[in-house]
Parts: C-alpha cells; structure tokens; sequence
C-alpha cells in the first residue's frame, strides 16, 4: 500500500482540478458532450495516471505496463484530459473535440488516441475484455494491473455478471475494478432505474473482494488502489461513492448533466468555479 | 467421394497442429470443448485451454482481451452461439478493435438437423460479413478445414470459420494451395457457373456431375472464402459462362448468393439463380432428409440449373 502525504495530497488535488479544467476545454470545443459522468471520474483517474499505474507515455505498447479500460466509454472526457496531461499525446488536440475526424471523439478509440486500450463505448464489453488482458498478464507471467473504471448505471448490462463470474473463476487477483456509483443514470437515480443495490453484496457473491470508498478522496483512492489484491486469488472492486458533475455546483447531482449542451454563459460560471476550487487548494 | 471425415475432429487436430508451431494459440471453450472436437488440444496443451462454462458473451471479450497481449485464441462453440448472439461482441471487441481472433462455429447450417432452428445457423455468414475487416471462411470439404484452420493462424485479424457436424466427403487434392480470399475451380466448363461453399460443397459438386451426363459442361468453384470475395475468379466466370447458380446451407438473405450477385449486378451483370434457405425458420428431421426438403440434393440443384438453363 502506498501512503500519501499532506503535501502528495495537493499536488494531486492540483492535478484533479487540471484535468478538470482540461474537460471543460473539450467543451468549449465541441459544446457538448458526457460531462456527468466523466467528472465523477476525475479523481480516480488522477490517482491512476499519477500515482498508481505503470505506464510509459513515450512507449504506449510498452508489454510491461499495466492497462486501464474505461468500460463505461461515455466517460472519455475524463481519459482524454487524463492522457494529455500525463503526456500521452499533445494538450492542443484536447481543442479538436467535436470536430470532424478529430481523434477525440464521444467514445475513445484505441487507433486514434495513444494510451487508449480499448474501443469501448457500448456498455458491458470492457470487463470482459479487462479479464481477457489480465488473464494473458498471468499467462506470460507479468506483475503487470488490469484496471478498469464502470458505470453503476451499466451493471444492468448482463454480459458484466458474465465477466464478473469469470474473473473469479479464473482467479484474477490482478484486476481491479472500480464502481464509479454516482448514483445517476439518463432516466433518474440509478436505484430507481433498475436496482442492482446492494452492490457490496452482489460483488462478494460472484467471488470479488470488495472495498467501498469515497471516489473523491484522493487519499482513499491510492492507497486501496495500491494495496490490491485485496485477497490473494480473488479480483478486487472499489465502489467509489462519487458525484456526478462534480466540481460545477450547477451541475452536481443533477441527472440532466448527464449530457451537456453548454452555452456561453455556462461555460463562463464553470471556468470561474474551477478557478475558484484550484485557488483554494493553492492556499 | 468414398473418403469420409468428421469436421470436428478434422478441426480438433488442426489446431493441435497449429498449436505446436505456434505457442500463442490458445483455445477458448464454452462448455463446448469436446463437442468441438478439442479434447486433443484439451490432453496436448492443458495449459493453452481455458474453459468459460455457457457464456458465449464473456468468451468474445476475453479473447479480445488475451488477443491484446499477443495470444491467439481459436473460440469454438455451436455456430449460432459464438455469432447471432454475441453480434455486438464480434462486431465491437473483435470487428472495431481489429484483435487477432478466430471465432469457429461447428455445426453450422442444418447440420444441427434434430435440434432446430435455435441450433440451426443460417445467417451466420449474412451477419457476420458485415463487419469491416472480419475474414469469414466457409470450408468445403476437410481437406480445406484444415488448411483452413492454418491460414486463419497465419493471418493476422479477426476470422470466422464455419465447419458442419456430419461426416463429409474430401473433394480436395491434399495439397493444393489454399488462400484467403482465393475460390477454387473444381471443374471447368463455360455453360453455366456453380459456386458452392461449405457443407454442400459436395452437392453442387453432384449436380455437376449430373449435368456433365447429361451433356451441360458446367464451371464448379469451390468458394471457401466468402470475405474477402475472389472478385476476379467471379467476374471471369460471369464473362466466360454468362450464367451463375450459386449453392448454400443458409439463409439466401445476405449470403453466398447476395454476395456474388452485389458484385455481378454492378461489374458484369449475368441472369443467376441462388439456391439455399428462404425466409424461414427450418424444419427438424435427418439431416440428408432435411436438406432434401430445402432443395439442397444434388440431383435436385442439378434439376434446378436445367430448368434455369432452359
């Protein structure tokens, strides 16, 4: 388990509010896009990206890195912002989103965006194909991680029970998931859409350790995400309790953020009050 | 015609085969591994097994997954449970993410002649052709399955192969030079083409000789590949006998028959006639008896090329 310091603490807050912002600039560009979920994301990726994961921007097939699969794909504002700021691939391309042929589009491609690892964006492929990659890890004998970030409102997809049941078969200690439950989906709270609670449940009984957290805290995040496997020979998952659009305050919790078409005068009060959170943390 | 094998186990011991030159190939089962003539792979290689019980969704997604890190799974299940149900898996985890994987369904067509149409896989090349950069292979005899099995091993990218259940007839010389995308003249003549494919190959290659008896000198080609088309070897048939049947074990609705006449009508319009399933769900029964209800009897495709012929 890695520990972190007051001081590692902002420095990774700093960079959450960063890649934040870097979401926002993709708006600006493109005008729209899944902003709800991708800023619910934004600290797991963060404590990921800088502190967790072994990868080599510069070497983005490196055979000895440890992979991450965003299966919930709409979320791609918040991988985009993530690559770019660790060095996957310029900054300035976060400004062609939206546009035609940009490589950045509304679900990531791997031919097109390095460090993507998988073409997701229908819901319930990716922890199929996470348990597929850290299966071929133990065959070849790596230490490398598998990790992958899903939906709460995607585990009513069937084909995750299947993975899920899988991954446990096969003993895949070097996968973890995380739960990003945010409690939201299109039609309303997740629980009232269809109810897969109590998730802690559902996950030990398919045969996963299970560790619920706050998705925002920086702090809980690395140190459960570095302390895997929970159990020897069982996969891991975080539920991550988080807030959907979190960081916008006219956003937070609110279902019609799923999707945002912003106009100028929001994209004003959202630049203002990411500058207000990055002030704060500065202090 | 006397040489009869079994496709599963003509399969099962191809990539045996494939698997000790090549120490990627893995083999994924969905409770399927010894009906899909994988019990060889199975004792040789227990390590490169890997069982995922009925789960024909989760199977795709893994072997996407293994594929990503240099492994090349061969998934064999029942044809219509490794296709028609998980689409979106081959389309996106295989098709999209362009993974080196090899989907085999076994006892495609009827040959699951008593268990119906839930069974039955009639459009699996229909649908599965769909998908960009998907090579989908449909062997005529065993000598092509297993030539069939080694070329998929070799080429880099997402491969269907579809193979039957009944023992069926070598009409290939052992050593001819199988490529993908590449049909096979079986017979020359300039009266009429017939091209055929899969598990009623054989049939056509009946008719053919039916129709030779009777004086009617037809072209017979052995289509194993059905994407990508031999476009040549067609358009030169069309040129050369200005007539095309074509003969399938599936559904004429986007099959064998749509192929070749997307092609023709465009490039080298020439009258054709499609024999194979119409809109239907099939019946249950022995599989030769079967066949015969659906006009797939080479004396009955023979009768048919007559008929169109006059």
């Amino acid at each position: 388990m890695l520990k972190l310091d007051k001081l590692e603490r902002t420095e990774l807050a700093k960079m959450a509010v960063q890649i934040r912002k870097n979401v926002l600039r993709m708006i600006k560009a493109g005008r729209m896009g899944h902003i709800g979920g991708a800023l619910s994301v934004v600290e797991i990726l963060t404590a990921l990206y800088f502190k967790v994961m072994r990868v080599d921007p510069q070497n983005p097939a490196w055979p000895q890195r440890d992979r991450f699969v965003l299966s919930a794909g709409h979320k791609c504002l918040a991988l985009y912002a993530t690559l770019a700021q660790k060095g996957f691939f310029d900054l300035a391309i976060l400004d062609t989103y939206g546009s035609l042929c940009s490589r950045l589009g509304g679900h990531p491609d791997m031919y097109k965006v390095p460090g993507v690892e998988t073409n997701t964006g229908a819901l319930g492929h990716g922890l199929s194909i996470a348990g597929g990659m850290a299966m071929g890890q133990k065959m070849d004998g790596l230490d490398a991680r598998v990790y992958v970030i899903m939906g709460d409102g995607e585990l009513a997809e069937g084909s995750n029970w299947e993975a899920a049941a899988a991954a446990s078969h096969h003993k895949l200690d070097n996968l973890l998931v995380f739960v990003d439950r945010n409690h939201l989906q299109i039609s309303g709270p997740t629980v009232d859409v269809m109810n897969y609670e109590p998730l802690d449940k559902r996950w030990q009984a398919f045969g996963w350790s299970v560790r619920e957290i706050d998705g925002h805290d920086l702090k809980q995040i690395v140190e459960n995400a570095t302390d895997i496997p929970f159990e020897k020979g069982r996969p891991s998952v975080i539920i991550a309790d988080t807030v959907k659009s979190k960081g916008l305050s006219f956003a937070e919790n609110k279902v019609e953020f799923h999707y945002w078409k912003a106009t100028d005068e929001d994209l004003v009060i959202a630049q203002r009050e990411l500058d207000e959170i990055e002030e704060r943390i500065s202090q | 015609m006397n040489d009869l094998r079994d496709p599963r186990k003509t399969f099962g011991e191809a990539l045996v085969d494939a698997a000790q030159n090549n120490k990627n190939i893995v083999a994924i089962s969905a409770d399927s591994s010894s009906g899909s003539g994988m019990t060889p792979f199975k004792q040789r290689f227990p390590d490169r097994h890997i069982e995922f019980g009925i789960m024909e969704q989760g199977i795709i997604g893994f072997s996407a997954g293994l594929a990503t890190t240099g492994k090349i799974p061969f998934v064999v299940a029942i044809a219509p449970f490794v296709t028609a149900r998980p689409f979106e898996m081959f389309r996106n985890d295989l098709g999209y993410m362009r993974q080196n994987v090899k989907v085999v369904g076994r006892c495609s067509g009827l040959t699951y002649s008593d268990l119906g149409a839930t069974h039955q896989s009639l459009d699996d090349i229909a649908i599965i052709r769909t998908i960009p950069g998907v090579t989908v292979i449909n062997p005529g005899d065993p000598v092509d399955i297993v030539k069939a099995v080694h070329a998929a091993a070799a080429h880099v990218g997402p491969v269907y192969i579809k193979i039957g259940s009944p023992k069926m007839p070598v009409l290939m010389d052992e050593n001819y030079p199988f490529r993908i995308g590449r049909g096979v003249v079986m017979e020359d003549g300039n009266d009429v083409t017939i091209i055929g494919t899969g598990t009623v190959l054989s049939k056509a290659a009946d008719a053919a000789r039916i129709l030779k008896q009777k004086g009617i000198q037809p072209r017979l080609i052995n289509m194993h590949t059905i994407k990508p088309l031999d476009r040549e070897l067609v358009l030169k048939a069309a040129a050369e006998t200005g007539k095309i049947v074509t003969v399938e074990e599936g559904y004429l609705a986007g099959g064998l028959g749509s192929c070749i006449a997307e092609l023709v009508a465009v490039e080298h319009p020439v009258p054709m006639k499609m024999i194979g399933i119409d809109d239907l769900f099939c019946d249950t029964g022995p599989y030769e008896e079967l066949l015969a209800r659906y006009g797939l009897q080479g004396e009955q495709i023979a009768e048919t090329v007559e008929q169109f012929l006059s």
